[in-house]
């Protein structure tokens, strides 16, 4: 792990790239997690492409996801990994978005936020691409600065388990 | 042979010890949220939310139209409000015990088509007076729609209203809610995110905030 003063610009957004997405995929989860599943089910059918009973799995599980990979990302514990698995979930969410765009379905509500605030699905889509962007910063160069991995690995006898992601 | 495998990994075991403890503890920060209410506010339709919106005292209802208790609270909460116009927010949410009461699911659309029509209250004061009538019937369709009749309401408007998948939707969101919230007899109050079960205990929970407002 480098110390502050000698870090680069690129280490600087990277740092900065885990907290947003933490701030994001955290309150997301939260927001979701907190609220009824079978409105965030709802939500899901609402993109016609999966049966009543997985969007219900999905409504389960993926806020508790979105919570753990925004904590692990802030902390910088398992970052390659963290970042690996959030960008993938981004990339499934935006080919979910693309393809309401495409098909022109009546979603009124993406359901990214609960019930608690949407965004047009064009917003949605490019907050996504953004989202990514710095899921690949993250997964770049995120172990680098003020991450537990970094810390964990610097411990005296720790240095033979770096994280195989 | 290589035997120091647990001292080689052990930097990867020490993330995995803080990992769980992240999930551990971000699973029960979340639950605890939940439970304490304090995730984001589900809001009923406007037809089902009286009152001042910064009113002082909140209080939330759940309710189903089919059980004698509920009909009880109903008219003592309607009092409160009397009692206390400007102060007193109410918010109405369903929450049918669909397992010995088959109509409520239905009676809690119709009152919430009748509030599309502006008629919330006037269908659901007719349900909870004349609860009696339609509550265990074989087939209580008609008795509903007498009660269309007295309320004035439109009856093809009510009829497309029925028919729309959102408005059944709407009930069961309520029921889903309920159900998060832990609530497993009716009537439940939240006043002002305070739980309190049947009219005894909202009076008891509301009374100090009453007495804090002279």
């Amino acid at each position: 792990m480098k110390t502050l003063k000698a870090a680069s610009f690129a280490q600087w957004a990277a740092l900065a790239g885990r907290a947003a997405l933490c701030l994001v995929l955290a309150w997301a989860g939260f927001l979701k997690a907190a609220a009824p599943a079978e409105e965030f089910a709802y939500a899901i059918e609402t993109y016609r492409l999966f049966p009543s009973w997985m969007a219900t799995l999905a409504s389960l599980t993926v806020p508790w996801a979105e919570i753990y990979l925004g904590l692990l990302l802030f902390l910088g514990l398992f970052t390659r990994l963290s970042a690996a698995l959030t960008g993938a979930l981004l990339l499934f969410f935006q080919l979910l978005l693309g393809q309401a765009m495409l098909r022109g379905l009546p979603i009124t509500s993406c359901g990214c936020f609960g019930t608690a605030r949407s965004n047009p699905i064009g917003v949605e889509l490019g907050l996504n691409f953004l989202l990514m962007a710095l899921a690949f910063l993250a997964w770049s160069r995120g172990r680098d600065l003020l991450s537990l991995d970094g810390a964990i690995e610097s411990l005296p006898s720790g240095g033979g388990g770096k994280e195989r992601s | 042979m290589k035997i120091p495998a647990i001292k080689d990994n052990r930097a990867l075991y020490r993330k995995l010890a803080a990992a769980a403890a992240l999930v551990f503890l971000a699973t029960l920060g979340t639950l605890l949220a939940r439970h304490l209410n304090l995730g984001p506010e589900r809001a009923a339709p406007a037809f089902r939310d009286t009152g001042p919106a910064g009113a002082p005292i909140v209080i939330e209802e759940f309710t189903d139209f089919a059980c004698p208790a509920c009909r009880h609270a109903y008219s003592g909460v309607k009092e409160i409000k009397k009692a206390y116009p400007g102060a007193v927010r109410v918010i109405f949410k369903h929450y049918p015990l669909t397992n010995i009461h088959p109509w409520s699911v239905e009676a809690a659309m119709r009152a919430d088509c009748a509030g599309r029509q502006g008629k919330f209250e006037e269908y659901a004061n007719l349900l909870f007076e004349f609860q009696r009538d339609w509550a265990m019937e074989r087939e209580p369709g008609k008795i509903f729609d007498e009660y269309v009749e007295k309320a004035g309401l439109d009856r093809a408007a009510l009829d497309a209203c029925l028919a729309d998948p959102g408005t059944e939707r709407l009930v069961r969101g309520d029921m889903a809610e309920g159900d998060m919230r832990g609530i497993n007899a009716t009537p439940t109050f939240f006043v002002n995110g305070r739980r309190a079960v049947g009219l005894g205990q909202l009076v008891d929970k509301a009374r100090p905030l009453i007495i804090s407002l002279k």
